[in-house]
């Protein structure tokens, strides 16, 4: 018994190496970029928003080769699977890794306005529980654990209550007028961390989706938790 | 939608009933929607082929759908041309072949003893890998079917439709007289096709029809079979699994175990929806065989 296509399974697993490095830059992008903003760190979003191009450069590139090898190699079963997901991963984390560029440009936007220390321990709080869940995700794709995608949810919980407590907090805020603008804007990214959760989560699916060959949502965006 | 199963065909030596004749609702499967259940033209259990003390196909099942395309596949000497000549019987025609198991055609036991292997022919078309023709003339091999099997009606009109349904009235219908052989090796195997189903048969086996023909040829041959599915139920053996995969409702996966006695064998891996089968296979000898993993 021999392997029959050993280029073909090569590419595919040149692809799958690409977007674990684009998954380790996205969560290191967003832990970067919430790092910014804690220490309201001008130079260090910059270099979040810099280093958006990295990402970029590998989107295209995965996406320019995931279409040749389509073309060319006319994967099936597993492998096609396989190919599904690595194109949806692709979009998911270049959108991480913007998401991360969004939260630098407001540190930039934010400088010099005054903070609110609670507000701001529960975004770095978020930002590591979605750092950690773009981290678990790609160990998750990558050693095909069916278990630890399937906990994404769970994990993405505690970002989106965090999320709804936010807008009470910058309501709270408004009392005080010179803190109402920085709040405004802290909301946004909030809500920008909510959304690279649930990149995370559909990443997630995607995992489970190629092992079981069977997609379904895991949470129904309808649907609150 | 619904559909009228066809009624048993009578396959004695003798006023057989032509199967064609039998008014049935046709359902075409639209590739995006599950597979429709047709109801099943043959029924086989337990198919067993022996050549000689070869053990050649091991306690094969399945059944095929009317008005669909089924496809056989799997590495050589998996026993998929020898269970598709099972269908018309034409391992009859080997001496050491020896066939054990049902196969139940319309419910009717294709191999049982009042079943003339002649009519069974006239109702089961063949097209074979390499194109055939008779040296004979374009018309007279479209013709020559129904001749002998006394039909009475207009030949010129039955040649134009059954080479129109083969997709090739439009080149040849200026040079009918023609030698067969002129044409080119695609054409040829158009009329190989026109002339299976001149005789209206109700099913049509393909053994690795495009196999000899260009990549151009091919693809012709692969679109006339969607056509044809409408009118006949097609059972294809391919070593082209994208072949498979572009034309079938249905796909068989075949392969070889090792007995015990070191002699091999071939034996039905899986047999589902051709989607499924290269998406998302239940076997793993089917996903490592379609994907390349081992051959």
């Amino acid at each position: 018994m021999t392997e029959l296509r050993p280029h073909f399974h090569e590419e595919l697993a040149q692809l799958e190496s690409d977007l674990v490095l684009m998954g380790e830059q996205a969560s290191q992008m967003i832990a970067d970029a919430l790092g910014a903003l804690v220490r309201s760190d001008a130079e260090a979003a910059r270099a979040v928003i810099d280093h958006d191009d990295v990402v970029d450069d590998l989107y295209l590139a995965v996406h320019e080769r995931w279409l040749a090898t389509m073309a060319l190699q006319t994967p099936v079963a597993i492998d096609l699977r396989l190919m599904s997901v690595i194109l949806h991963v692709n979009s998911h984390l270049e959108r991480i890794a913007d998401l991360a560029v969004t939260i630098a440009k407001i540190t930039e936007l934010s400088q010099g306005l005054p903070h609110d220390p609670t507000v701001m321990s529960h975004l770095q709080e978020m930002g590591d529980i979605v750092s950690t869940m773009v981290r678990t995700v790609m160990e998750a794709f990558t050693n095909r654990d069916l278990d630890t995608a399937l906990s994404l949810p769970e994990m993405d919980r505690p970002v989106n209550r965090l999320n709804r407590k936010m807008v009470r907090k910058v309501v709270k805020l408004a009392e005080e007028t010179d803190l109402l603008e920085w709040g405004v804007r802290m909301t946004v990214v909030s809500r920008t961390l909510e959304r690279a959760g649930d990149n995370a989560v559909d990443i997630a699916e995607q995992t489970a989706f190629l092992l079981t060959g069977e997609f379904r949502e895991f949470t129904d965006a309808s649907h609150h938790d | 939608m619904g559909n009228q199963v066809a009624e048993a065909p009578r396959l004695a030596g003798s006023d057989a009933t032509d199967v064609a004749s039998v008014p049935m609702t046709v359902t075409v499967s639209d590739r995006s929607e599950p597979v429709a259940d047709n109801p099943a033209i043959f029924e086989v259990d337990r198919l067993n082929v022996h050549y000689g003390d070869f053990h050649a196909v091991k306690d094969v099942s399945l059944g095929i759908r009317k008005n669909e395309i089924t496809a056989l596949i799997g590495p050589s000497g998996c026993g998929k041309s020898t269970v598709l000549r099972c269908f018309n019987r034409m391992n009859d025609l080997i001496e050491i072949a020896r066939v054990s198991g049902s196969i139940q055609y319309h419910g009717v036991d294709l191999y049982g003893p009042e079943v003339d292997p002649v009519q069974v022919r006239r109702h089961i078309g063949m097209v074979f890998q390499k194109p055939n023709p008779f040296p004979k003339s374009i018309y007279d091999n479209v013709a020559f079917g129904p001749k002998i099997a006394g039909f009475e009606g207009s030949m010129d009109d039955l040649v134009e439709e059954a080479l129109t349904k083969a997709a090739l009235w439009d080149e040849v219908k200026d040079k009918l007289e023609g030698s067969a052989y002129a044409l080119s090796g695609g054409q040829q195997q158009r009329l190989c096709i026109a002339r299976a189903i001149a005789t209206s048969p109700d099913v049509v086996l393909m053994d690795e029809p495009a196999s000899a023909l260009d990549p151009i040829a091919t693809l012709r041959i692969e679109d006339l079979m969607q056509g044809l599915k409408e009118d006949y139920s097609i059972v294809i053996v391919t070593h082209n699994m994208q072949q498979a995969a572009r034309v079938s409702d249905r796909t068989a996966f075949f392969t070889v175990d090792m007995e015990q006695t070191g002699q091999r064998t071939g034996v039905l891996v899986e047999f589902d929806e051709t989607s499924k089968i290269f998406t998302n296979p239940g076997e793993k000898r089917t996903e490592d065989y379609i994907t390349g993993r081992f051959g």
